[in-house]
């Protein structure tokens, strides 16, 4: 069926209803989850099963951020991902800008390993990466300790530690969302045409003043599609905090509604459907930006 | 300052991979070298804990040796394999090519539709699972059990009963958007000329979608499966939140299969086998991929 | 002062040659064009000058001092782009403004000098608004003013009037006229536009293939072109070429035979032709209609093109016509048979290869 003013109006009509039924069908197979979440997050006696709340509240928002660590769940992922989205960023649109422009022998290279890498399995990779990661950290544990002695280097690793801390953490996510943001900031630095950065070259103007005061303001856009397709990603990663966290302190969201679940015998939906909603809230929204790019990104670089 | 000799050209070059460096230092560090470095590792007997986490040897390839005759990995590939032939080659594939064609039409709650599809695709993949774990609960209270009453089907525990199936039910709820997403940029780029053309010629709505949208789409259709297959290869967290691999290992993807060997088992070297396995099999799938796209460069 | 002299300099993409040893010298307040078909190299020529591009053999003098390793902005050269490259996030103002900017002049300073290049380009009203705001002409325009403000010693021109429509195109190039007599810089202006190198050049070089093909002022361009390419090229419509015969008529001139013009003589007694094969060359304009009786030879009119204010007849056959330039509307007909004689005067003849024999 393609696009078309059919000849015949019943007809067309038909097709159009046809249309709307076999939609709504897979509208409502896409948003059923969604309903019980929402309902369930504020519903007095949440359960399993999709229902009316029959006492509206928002107890379990409250007890979130009151009672359990939702707060620092939620600040932790948003300093972990928030940080990773940045270094993105700024690595990315310098090294995308760079790859746009270089006409030197390895760029085609380095475009087809950069497509290649997005093939990875992050999860085919966790091993080695572990390992790779425990011996950073080991090594400078070391260094810590000898330096600071036992106590305050325990404190310090748990922010540039490479496991069980921010930093490991923080520069694996943002490795992992790279090489799509360079592609994206790639492409769209492809159609920036040259003659920008020549004039503002030719009004004498260093590289870092064509990057800050002509290049940024003409790569909003592009910095904006590859800051929020890596948040979004780095957002919903699960398996790259559940291996490399352990401490109750550093928790992000994921952990903290995986962990929640697991205590089967005081399983409360409420919460945790209250839980899921604050986590999944920013992902939505990024989303909701974000979509008028998905097709240009897409077409080149892999990942649902 | 020694530079000032080099030609202007000499220097941007410079200069060029000089803010190329640190993506090259992160991509070499945290995914070159693990990749490489995971080959090496499938080559010892590597371990978490025990005296093989001290003292870890090298062993040539008896991890593969032991991949062979390991009947639970084999059962990993095939569950791999149905999960992706039947979430993205056939689920997700399947209702985004119909919601995509539907929605070439001038509906009017168009937007909303388009909204609604999207929205799995954004939520974060334990989030998914927890949802799902309600949606497919068992008892005739649970969600699917009162939809699938309505045609008489009696309830079940659905994840207990039909696991594979449930995941992939799952993985299709996430990824109809993906599916949409391509093929609507692939049928946008057909021309409504050609379909008046078409019509001209006398061809039937049913002919003009075989006959012309189609083949005009093929080679979408080709990049779709490559990008969804190597995607769903990659699948970890929401199926591990739904299941952990279970029951008896009926959902026990590649990946998971890694992790618990890795992490569950300490079997850092075996574990690396099976990685490689399968980095091997999304390497295959990437070259084809790469050479599909005919990348510009 | 800003006399440009460029010793034979050269440019390689990769192994490609595409400035072959390139000689210019353009003097101090002379508007000089480079012109040529796409691809000969005088935009990469430009972007040389610039610094933008690197030159790989050769020197670039500025009065005298070697450019090569300059940065561009220490050239003392201003560039306008064929795409005019006006800063999109910025106003008027603030694009005209940007290089004294970036030299941290004060912010006063630069409102005074900006408004002052607003005036001379009458941008006055439209100082606060986005490029995306104007017309062509006027981003033209800004484009203009912000290579003025920082008074450079040479302003380089980049096809700029290619994105005009033809009115606006005519009336930019006086106003450029008129702001390199008032400004007294040294201008280079790139077009492949023969009709705009002629009307603004002090001096014109062709370029082709990476070389210079001729250099000169413009109307010694039309009248004594050096070779085939050059007459071709400069002069609309183009120059009749003609493959003849010279050989020495019994009167001692040079009778010249082609296919369909028969033969004609002509008087080269002060330089003689070699004889043998060559190509005549004759503009439109320097062909005739002639009375029967005199006139050199008869044609057939293939097609008539009539503009009113002059005719153009092309004669001759369509694997080899000939267009013929008449002053004034004529009522001829396709399949008309006339009687034509050349103006022996502004005869051209060229040797196989191209080259201009010389005459007196």
């Amino acid at each position: 069926m393609a696009p078309h003013h059919a000849h015949n109006p019943s007809k067309r009509r038909g097709a159009d209803l046809s249309a709307y039924a076999t939609l709504s069908v897979i509208s409502i197979f896409c948003a059923i989850p969604f309903f019980w979440v929402l309902l369930a997050s504020i519903d007095g006696n949440a359960s399993l099963f999709l229902q009316w709340p029959r006492e509206l509240t928002i107890d379990n928002y409250v007890r979130i951020f009151m009672q359990e660590d939702g707060t620092r769940w939620v600040l932790n992922s948003l300093f972990v991902v928030g940080t990773a989205t940045l270094i993105v960023m700024v690595l990315a649109g310098l090294g995308g800008y760079a790859l746009s422009r270089t006409r030197a022998w390895w760029k085609r290279p380095f475009l087809y390993t950069i497509l290649l890498i997005r093939v990875l399995p992050t999860t085919a990779l966790i091993v080695p990466l572990y390992k790779v990661l425990l011996t950073a950290n080991n090594w400078l544990g070391g260094v810590l300790r000898a330096i600071f002695g036992n106590g305050p280097a325990r404190e310090i690793l748990k922010y540039v530690g490479f496991i069980d801390g921010y930093l490991g953490l923080i520069l694996v996510l943002a490795t992992m969302q790279l090489p799509l943001a360079l592609w994206i900031m790639k492409t769209f630095f492809d159609t920036v045409p040259r003659d920008y950065e020549e004039a503002a070259l030719m009004d004498g103007a260093t590289m870092l003043q064509r990057i800050r005061r002509v290049l940024i303001p003409l790569a909003l856009p592009g910095l904006g599609a590859a800051g929020l397709f890596a948040f979004i990603s780095a957002w919903g990663d699960f398996l790259l905090p559940l291996i490399l966290l352990s401490s109750p302190d550093l928790q992000t969201l994921p952990l903290g509604l995986f962990r929640a679940f697991l205590r089967v015998n005081t399983i409360d939906y409420g919460f945790l459907a209250a839980l899921a909603f604050v986590y999944l809230l920013p992902a939505v929204i990024a989303f909701g930006f974000a979509r008028r790019f998905l097709v240009q990104t897409f077409s080149g670089g892999v990942k649902g | 300052m020694p530079w000032i000799q080099l030609s202007y050209e000499r220097r941007v070059a410079w200069q060029l991979r000089l803010i190329l460096l640190p993506s090259v230092l992160l991509l070499l560090a945290f995914v070159i070298y693990p990749a490489v470095y995971s080959i090496y590792l499938s080559l010892t007997n590597e371990a978490l804990t025990g005296a093989a986490a001290l003292k870890p040897r090298f062993v040539g390839t008896r991890n593969y040796a032991r991949l062979f005759s390991d009947a639970k990995f084999w059962n990993s590939l095939l569950v791999t394999l149905i999960f992706v032939i039947g979430s993205a080659v056939i689920g997700q594939f399947v209702l985004g090519l119909v919601s995509a064609v539907l929605l070439r039409r001038p509906l009017r709650w168009k937007p909303i539709f388009n909204s609604i599809i999207l929205l799995p695709n954004a939520v974060p993949e334990v989030v998914a699972g927890f949802m799902w774990i309600s949606m497919l609960a068992g008892g005739e209270r649970a969600t699917l059990s009162r939809i699938v009453a309505f045609f008489g089907i009696p309830a079940a525990d659905w994840l207990q009963t039909f696991p594979l199936t449930m995941i992939i039910i799952v993985n299709t709820w996430r990824g109809i958007a993906t599916a949409m997403i391509l093929l609507t940029a692939g049928l946008s780029a057909i021309s409504e000329e050609i379909y008046e053309a078409a019509r001209m010629d006398g061809a039937t709505p049913r002919q003009m979608f075989t006959r012309i949208t189609l083949p005009l789409i093929a080679p979408t259709i080709f990049l779709y499966m490559l990008v969804s297959t190597v995607s769903t290869i990659a699948i970890f967290g929401f199926v591990y939140a739904l299941t952990r691999g279970g029951p008896g290992g009926a959902t026990e993807l590649i990946s998971i299969y890694i992790y618990n060997q890795s992490f569950t088992a300490f079997q850092l070297g075996y574990g690396s086998a099976v990685a490689v396995v399968a980095l091997a099999f999304s390497l295959l799938i990437g070259v084809v991929y790469v050479r599909a796209l005919k990348v510009e460069v | 002062m800003a006399v440009i002299e460029l010793k034979n300099v050269r440019k390689y993409y990769g192994a490609l040659e595409v400035i072959k040893g390139v000689d210019i010298r353009v003097e101090d307040g002379e508007f000089a064009v480079f012109v040529g078909p796409s691809g000969c190299g005088k935009s990469t020529l430009l972007r040389m000058i610039a610094g933008l591009e690197g030159i790989d053999g050769g020197d670039f003098l500025l009065d005298g001092r070697r450019m090569n390793d300059i940065a561009p902005d220490k050239r003392g050269i201003a560039m306008v782009f064929q795409s005019y490259a006006l800063y999109p996030h910025m106003s008027v103002a603030e694009n005209i403004g940007f290089s004294l900017d970036l030299k941290k002049v004060p912010k006063a300073t630069i409102r005074k000098e900006v408004e002052a290049i607003a005036e001379i380009l009458q941008l006055t009203d439209y100082l606060d608004r986005r490029p995306a705001a104007l017309s062509g002409g006027q981003r033209q325009r800004v484009a203009i003013g912000r290579a003025i403000i920082k008074k450079p010693a040479v302003i380089l021109f980049d096809e700029p009037l290619s994105n005009l429509d033809a009115s606006l195109r005519v009336q930019m190039r006086a106003e450029l006229q008129r702001l390199h007599r008032d400004l007294k810089a040294t201008v280079v202006y790139v077009t492949h536009d023969q009709v705009e190198a002629m009307t603004m050049a002090d001096r014109i070089v062709v370029l082709k293939g990476g070389e210079v093909a001729q250099a000169d002022a413009p109307i010694a361009l039309y009248h004594r072109p050096d070779n085939a390419f050059v007459a071709t090229f400069i002069g609309s419509p183009r120059m009749n070429l003609v493959p003849v015969t010279i050989a020495r008529a019994a009167d001692g001139k040079a009778e010249v035979t082609a296919a369909r013009l028969g033969a004609i003589h002509i008087d080269d007694s002060a330089m003689p032709l070699p004889t043998g094969p060559a190509q005549l060359g004759v503009r439109p304009e320097h062909l005739r209609l002639a009375a029967d009786a005199d006139g050199d030879f008869d044609s057939e009119i293939l097609v008539v093109e009539r503009l009113g204010v002059e005719t153009y007849l092309t004669i001759g056959s369509l694997d080899q016509p000939i267009m013929v330039r008449v002053e004034g509307d004529i009522a001829m007909r396709p399949g008309d048979r006339a009687r034509f004689s050349i103006d022996r005067q502004s005869c051209h003849f060229f040797d196989m290869a191209g080259r201009a024999l010389p005459r007196a």
